[in-house]
């Protein structure tokens, strides 16, 4: 037992993503819940139609204001995908920050009691953020689970550090491309250096490309209806690029909220970025683009087409931003080469190295075809020895963050940094800060 | 498959052939299948009975090692039990799954990780009198004291976490290395210290923290990174022209030493020489001595490392009357070394005489020891190795081999003739000239290998008497064809028949040895 050191207290990890929220076990290799971050509501108290006025289609964000705390929440798997007249969509994160803590003990009950059946009161668990989280914020994670779920013990830790962990390393470089957030977080000895943490709205910018190019017509085809099948009473097939034949849900259509229509149509737009983007391995390249062959897609009306170059243009705004569109946007998130020298400016010429022979890709944004090849082409170029982990298995790339909480709270020797529920009612907040650094 | 009869006639429902005998010993016959031993099939029991005691002790089933005990029988039980943590200050109960045969109340085997770091703390009188410096505060001293605490001097982290204040300029690594052992450092020097002068040294040593060398080995490195490509590829390429440069040097000493050595040999003085022809070497020492002389002028400038390094030729021995008479004198005897070889392998060095006694051949070792044993002389240690001991010992030895060989040929010789005699009263029966005729052909034949093929030739014609009636033809036809063994064959022919008539067959021993000769004659003759 002591040989691997490895002593299971059955703790639980929670790990609370922009796109889902993970709980499992300690020691397991997969978490037993993933729920959608994503959560529908209505408002009970007549303010039933919340329009969210300035809703910019580029970049989506879920809410704007936070969910009144009487809200009926619809959770889970069977939450906000289902059609419902007047519901609203919310996301409790922003920038892979929680900002609305009103839904999240709900979330969290969703994932331990309904999906999980446990009893949290029983159980450590072990809760993460993101390297960039405010003290507040932890603290008021710490309180919602000492007041709210009653846990014994609790422990908040990086999810730079676990996703390090989770690739077996106690030093690494990183790359964390999420649903909202990439960032790059350089680990040393199981601490991240704060200094030359870096990250980018990335993500985001990515899929408002994507989305740019669907709805916006070509030479070839119109733009493109981004409708989701809950919308769509019936279709007929369609040849390729011909005008889909379909009948919308007229009944469903008044009492569709704003909210839940972005959030479909982001989700169809994810999805086409999910089954037919990629990156070309070797930059970008008009000939190498137009080499690839051309893939099939068809949207929920019926409307399906090829898509050829265009689909690798998606893939490269992560490493590639044009002139023209930085002179457009002053503040665009900033691509993985920029933020990969800034990080690696930031730290000791020492540690350089060390970091370039560790870098950790992880991520589900980091699963797009060809990403890992075009990192390390990338950095090659920069870099004399670069090792890139990039896990094959792709539980392991999207969950790496709860992975290595997973693996962190079933050693024997973490146990002593558990932060007790008697640790806490004598020392208050601040023993957050105090014991997970 | 082995079936006793008994099983057939029970499967075919015959009667038993003994029906009245089984019916009388059935009382036996049970306690011996009762007494069946393990390990044998029925059927072969049935076959072979009881009557073989010897196979119950080969068929018993073997005894295997015994299995190992995992715990107690194979099944463990494990129970939920909680625990408390040494490694913590509070009461936190955590349950974990161990087995219930543990000791509850050992401690927890994860707490003995919990190490502290052993660290430098001050107080406020020993910082006014040791440890004021102008560029650091005590405040700031303080909190890096306490980072470093924390992080357990992780230095990428401590530097991380360093917080300067606010009207502080940054502090770099190195000036919070720096501080930090520099105050460990002057804390050691100025408390009373309980060991000797060596440990204290020793981790003084341990917190010695050279600042500028450590920045200037920082900005090499930092140097190193902000290359630009094209200089990386300048570097590289000027790499590449001086790899090629040393092995060019390589090649062209290489080279030279080649050539000292074909005009030197040994007298070059390099290592690694091949072994030369006599003339050659006696050459180089004799002849080319002279010639050095004159050459080392040219050489010298050219060469000046290597000329050092052959050293002054070596000394001719040149013996005057003087030496001749010291040696006289000093008992001295100076052994020639062996002039014919001048290879290094053969070089013997300095030795002692004992060390070098003579020794028989390997193969004969046994035979010369047990021949000085049977007269009682002892050749393994000679107490007194004296010049003239070895001599004697050496002849002795030698005499011991001669006489071994000797005997070996005497011995080989007698069986011969032993042989020979038994043959010859086999052959008996036959005339009495033609077994003195036949005796010295034979010895010839296996005496000789050129003798073999006239034999050969012989035996030949014999068989091919044998089996046809125009041997003879068939002979001197062949022996006009086979142009050595012709003149054989036809003074042969006649008394061939003779032979052949007397049953007498010659020359066996030589058949083996020309058998490829046979076989060209048979193909022809075929």
């Amino acid at each position: 037992m002591v040989n691997y050191g490895g002593d299971e207290v059955s703790a639980l990890v929670l790990d609370i993503g922009s796109s889902s929220v993970r709980a499992g076990y300690a020691g397991d290799d997969i978490p037993k819940a993933i729920i959608p971050s994503f959560y529908g509501y209505k408002a009970t108290t007549g303010d039933g139609d919340v329009q969210m006025g300035e809703n910019a289609p580029e970049i989506f964000e879920s809410t704007t204001k936070p969910t009144p705390s009487d809200a009926k929440l619809y959770l889970g798997q069977n939450g906000p995908s289902i059609w419902r007249e007047g519901m609203e969509i919310g996301n409790p994160l922003r920038d892979a920050l929680i900002f609305d803590f009103n839904p999240v003990p709900a979330l969290i009950s969703h994932a331990l009691v309904d999906v999980m059946r446990v009893n949290p009161s029983e159980h450590p668990i072990l809760v993460t953020e993101p390297a960039w989280n405010t003290a507040a914020n932890r603290e008021r994670m710490a309180e919602i689970m000492f007041e709210e779920f009653h846990v014994p013990a609790f422990y908040i830790a990086n999810t730079g550090v676990l996703n390090a962990f989770a690739a077996g390393k106690g030093s690494a470089l990183v790359i964390d491309v999420g649903h909202a957030m990439a960032s790059i977080t350089p680990v040393v000895d199981g601490f991240v250096l704060r200094k030359g943490m870096v990250s980018s709205a990335l993500p985001k910018l990515v899929q408002a490309h994507a989305r740019h190019i669907l709805s916006n017509p070509t030479q070839t085809r119109r733009g493109i209806e981004l409708l989701p099948h809950q919308l769509i009473a019936n279709k007929l097939p369609v040849e390729p690029g011909a005008l889909p034949k379909f009948s919308l849900r007229e009944d469903r259509i008044s009492g569709t909220t704003e909210s839940w229509r972005v959030w479909c149509e982001s989700r169809e737009v994810d999805e086409w970025i999910q089954s037919v983007a990629g990156v070309l391995d070797q930059g970008w390249n008009d000939q190498a683009a137009a080499s690839r062959p051309a893939r099939q897609y068809e949207f929920p009306t019926g409307y399906n087409t090829y898509f050829g170059p265009e689909r690798y243009q998606v893939g490269e705004q992560f490493f590639f931003h044009s002139p023209q569109l930085v002179a457009q946007n002053p503040n665009l998130p900033k691509n993985i080469p920029t933020l990969l020298s800034e990080s690696l400016r930031a730290c000791d010429p020492d540690l350089r190295q060390v970091l370039m022979g560790n870098v950790v890709l992880t991520g589900g944004g980091s699963l797009f075809p060809g990403f890992a090849d075009r990192l390390e082409a990338e950095l090659s170029r920069n870099f004399p020895h670069v090792k890139i982990h990039a896990p094959g298995n792709p539980i392991e790339r999207r969950y790496g963050g709860w992975l290595g909480g997973s693996i962190l709270a079933s050693l024997g020797t973490f146990h002593q940094l558990w932060i007790s529920r008697e640790e806490w009612q004598e020392h208050g907040k601040p023993i957050v800060g105090q014991r997970c650094k | 498959m082995a079936v006793s009869a008994s099983d057939i006639r029970s499967a075919l429902s015959l009667p038993s052939s003994s029906t009245p005998v089984q019916s009388a010993a059935p009382g036996p016959r049970k306690s011996q299948v009762t007494k069946k031993p393990e390990g044998i099939s029925r059927e072969l029991y049935a076959l072979i009975g009881p009557s073989a005691p010897s196979l119950v002790a080969h068929l018993a089933k073997p005894r295997l090692k015994q299995k190992p005990n995992f715990g107690s029988g194979g099944k463990v039980k494990w129970e939920w039990r909680p625990f408390r943590n040494a490694g913590r200050t509070d009461s936190l109960q955590l349950g974990h799954w161990v087995k219930a045969t543990d000791d509850p109340d050992a401690e927890y085997p994860f707490a003995k990780y919990n190490v502290q770091s052993q660290s430098y703390t001050y107080s406020q009188e020993e910082y006014t009198r040791f440890l004021e410096d102008k560029d650091w505060t005590k405040d700031e001293t303080d909190q890096l004291f306490n980072v470093v605490r924390e992080y357990d001097t992780r230095w990428y982290v401590v530097h991380d976490r360093y917080e300067p204040p606010p009207d502080g300029s940054p502090r770099s690594l190195e000036d919070l290395k720096d501080r930090y052992y520099s105050v460990c450092r002057k804390l050691i020097r100025n408390r009373p210290w309980a060991g000797d002068e060596a440990s204290k040294a020793q981790l003084l040593n341990s917190y010695q923290f050279d600042k500028d060398r450590e920045r200037m080995r920082k900005d090499y490195i930092a140097s190193l990174e902000d290359r630009t490509p094209e200089e990386i590829a300048e570097e590289e390429a000027l790499f590449i022209e001086l790899k090629r440069l040393e092995q060019n040097e390589r090649k062209f000493k290489k080279e030279r030493d080649e050539l000292l050595r074909t005009l030197l040999g040994i007298d070059s003085g390099l290592p690694d020489i091949v072994a030369e022809e006599d003339g050659l070497s006696a050459l180089s020492a004799e002849g080319f001595k002279k010639r050095k002389k004159n050459a080392n002028e040219i050489e010298i400038p050219s060469t000046p490392s290597n000329i050092i390094s052959l050293g002054p030729p070596p000394p001719k021995r040149a013996h005057s009357a003087k030496s001749a008479a010291y040696d006289a004198q000093h008992c001295i005897i100076r052994v020639e070394p062996p002039a014919s070889s001048t290879t290094k392998i053969t070089h013997t060095p300095v030795h002692l005489r004992s060390f070098k006694l003579p020794a028989p051949k390997a193969t004969l070792l046994p035979k010369v020891t047990q021949a000085l044993t049977e007269l009682g002389i002892n050749h393994t240690r000679l107490v007194m190795p004296t010049r003239e001991n070895c001599a004697r010992l050496e002849s002795l030895i030698e005499a011991t081999t001669a006489l071994i060989d000797t005997k070996k040929v005497v011995d080989r010789v007698e069986q011969d003739i032993r042989v020979l005699r038994v043959r010859l009263g086999r052959a008996s029966e036959g005339t009495e000239e033609d077994g003195k005729e036949g005796t010295p052909m034979e010895v010839d034949a296996g005496a000789g290998a050129g003798a073999g093929a006239d034999a050969d030739a012989d035996a030949d014609a014999d068989a091919d008497a044998d089996a046809d009636a125009d041997a003879d033809a068939d002979a001197d036809a062949e022996g006009e064809v086979d142009g050595r063994a012709q003149s054989i064959l036809s003074t042969r022919s006649g008394r061939g028949r003779k032979q052949n008539q007397s049953r007498r067959s010659i020359s066996v021993s030589s058949i083996g040895t020309s058998a490829s000769a046979r076989v060209g004659k048979r193909q022809k003759r075929g």
